[in-house]
């Protein structure tokens, strides 16, 4: 009896266990060997190199999303659609002096941002200790004197911001505290999207960075416009990606025309590494959300479970 | 004989019965204790957010801190005559707080927030003040059941494992299903619906226990 036990656990041990390392090992393959690999309070976080390629994942190694990618060769090649329809914020406020960005990820947005608008002042909140020197060893992020990673809870930070006197306000607010996989309910209710709106200035609009694939994104886009009352949409051209701009109170509602023309004037100004204006093209403004969801508030969000429902 | 023996298997079914209805009690009051575990994540995330100190730290940690009062509690109410009321008692305590408690969510943690304190001592004693004494009173169940269900010194032990293992049978069924499908109803409904569930079971056990002693007393009086 005993030897039948052990036989069983020395089947396992060189057998059954190797089989299954090795078939979570395969998921990743696309992105090249691990290089790195951290636990955090949160997640494992796990960078894998191909050639001049980096890519960040968080937890689950066979993934299919990845949060972040960067290609060392040229740091300002944007490697996921998101990172580019995040600049979409520049059409409404072509010269915005303060920004906010939640999750930091990679560290792409904040530092293409300073790249191209260098007076700008950027707050970024990340919940996670462990990413900040991993963007900074791996994707080419740095801290400088305009640019600040604050290490706290999105929510809590920004309600820390209404408490001091006077009030920061930022002319972009960018969410994106969201990875395929988890949700935290609590950065997309009203009662959060109202506290942002406490620090956003009057000409100011909120990013947030959905997957259009799911009935999240009806929920989100729903809470958006019950908060600030506009909301336009840019859906990605070649990824499930999305970005939800909700209007601050005199932020202008561009028509496309607008956004093309504004899209030509920054695409001068700047000299983007990509074309700004394939991003204005994905503008939809009469774009509103399925019915049958509910708007999320603090006491019911099952964010997670409409992550899982595909939209129809 | 024969009438002795009929006699005796009536009451061990009475027994039986009993025996059910305590380990009952003791599997409503396990799962309500994680049901409100866990939705106390979701009530404190939207102000000290869902950081690892609110979830494990202080959620979880103030859970047991007041239980194992509760237990003690529970232990020394269990010797008194009169434990089966004061048990329903404590329960409709409990029933009432989780009734009210959608009320004073928002100031408590708000307060402590205001305080300047932050993820860590204010979602620890956000947690204590919502929390504390609901769990403190659901607490006080088990070491009560295991009390009522022992008669003989040598059964004490098994019937602390039957009461521990079924109670907390029924924390697992709480935990699932709070975390798979109340999750998806609204937080303070489901909080109130729960409460008043504890009311009504409580009402019903100190109902039960007036009216034993009302029984016994008139029994008495008849020299019985």
């Amino acid at each position: 009896m005993k030897n039948r036990m052990r036989k069983v656990i020395l089947t396992f041990m060189f057998c059954i266990a190797p089989a299954l390392a090795s078939q979570e090992a395969a998921g990743a393959e696309e992105f090249g060997p691990l290089i790195h690999q951290k636990d955090s309070l949160y997640h494992r976080i796990f960078v894998y190199r191909l050639g001049s390629f980096v890519t960040l994942q968080f937890g689950r190694r066979a993934a299919v999303n990845f949060q972040s990618q960067v290609n060392l060769r040229d740091l300002h090649q944007h490697m996921a659609e998101y990172t580019k329809l995040a600049f979409c914020g520049l059409l409404y406020k072509p010269q915005p002096k303060k920004i906010l960005v939640v999750g930091l990820g990679g560290g792409v947005i904040p530092r293409e941002m300073r790249y191209y608008l260098p007076a700008l002042d950027i707050d970024v909140v990340e919940i996670d200790p462990e990413v900040t020197p991993i963007a900074r060893q791996f994707f080419g992020f740095h801290e400088a004197d305009r640019i600040k990673v604050h290490i706290a809870d999105g929510r809590m930070f920004i309600r820390q911001q209404l408490r001091r006197d006077p009030v920061p306000k930022y002319d972009l607010v960018i969410l994106d505290a969201f990875n395929s996989d988890y949700i935290p309910f609590h950065l997309m209710t009203t009662e959060f999207l109202e506290q942002v709106k406490g620090v956003l200035a009057e000409d100011g609009v909120v990013i947030a960075n959905v997957f259009s694939s799911n009935r999240l994104f009806d929920a989100e886009f729903k809470t958006l416009l019950a908060v600030f009352g506009r909301c336009h949409v840019f859906v990605g051209a070649y990824s499930s990606n999305a970005m939800l701009v909700a209007l601050g109170p005199t932020a202008p509602a561009l028509t496309m025309k607008e956004a093309v023309d504004r899209a030509m004037v920054l695409q001068k100004r700047h000299g983007f590494a990509f074309d700004i204006l394939t991003v204005a093209y994905q503008l939809r403004t009469n774009m509103y959300p399925n019915p049958g969801v509910k708007v999320l508030t603090d006491d019911l969000a099952p964010v997670n479970w409409l992550r899982t429902q595909r939209r129809n | 004989m024969g009438h002795q023996s009929s006699n005796k298997a009536k009451g061990a079914n009475g027994c039986n019965l009993r025996a059910l209805q305590i380990v009952l009690i003791a599997c409503v009051c396990g799962w309500f204790i994680m049901e409100l575990e866990i939705l106390g994540v979701r009530v404190l995330a939207p102000y000290f957010g869902s950081a690892v100190y609110v979830v494990t730290g202080s959620v979880i940690g103030v859970f047991l801190l007041n239980l194992s009062v509760g237990y003690m509690l529970g232990g020394w109410l269990s010797r008194r005559a009169n434990s089966q009321r004061t048990l329903g008692i404590n329960l409709m305590v409990a029933g009432v707080w989780l009734c009210a408690m959608p009320f004073f969510i928002e100031p408590v943690c708000d307060g402590m927030f205001n305080l300047g304190l932050g993820e860590k001592l204010g979602s620890l004693f956000s947690a204590l003040v919502l929390f504390g004494v609901p769990t403190l009173l659901l607490g006080t169940v088990s070491p009560t059941a295991v009390r009522w269900l022992t008669t003989q010194a040598s059964d004490s032990g098994l019937n602390t494992g039957l009461v521990l293992a079924f109670s907390t049978v029924a924390s697992f069924a709480g935990c699932l299903v709070t975390a798979f499908y109340f999750v998806l109803l609204p937080l303070r409904r489901t909080i109130c619906i729960s409460g008043i569930a504890l009311v009504v079971l409580g009402v019903m056990i100190v109902l039960q226990a007036v009216l034993k002693s009302r029984t016994d007393k008139s029994r008495k009086a008849a020299g019985l």
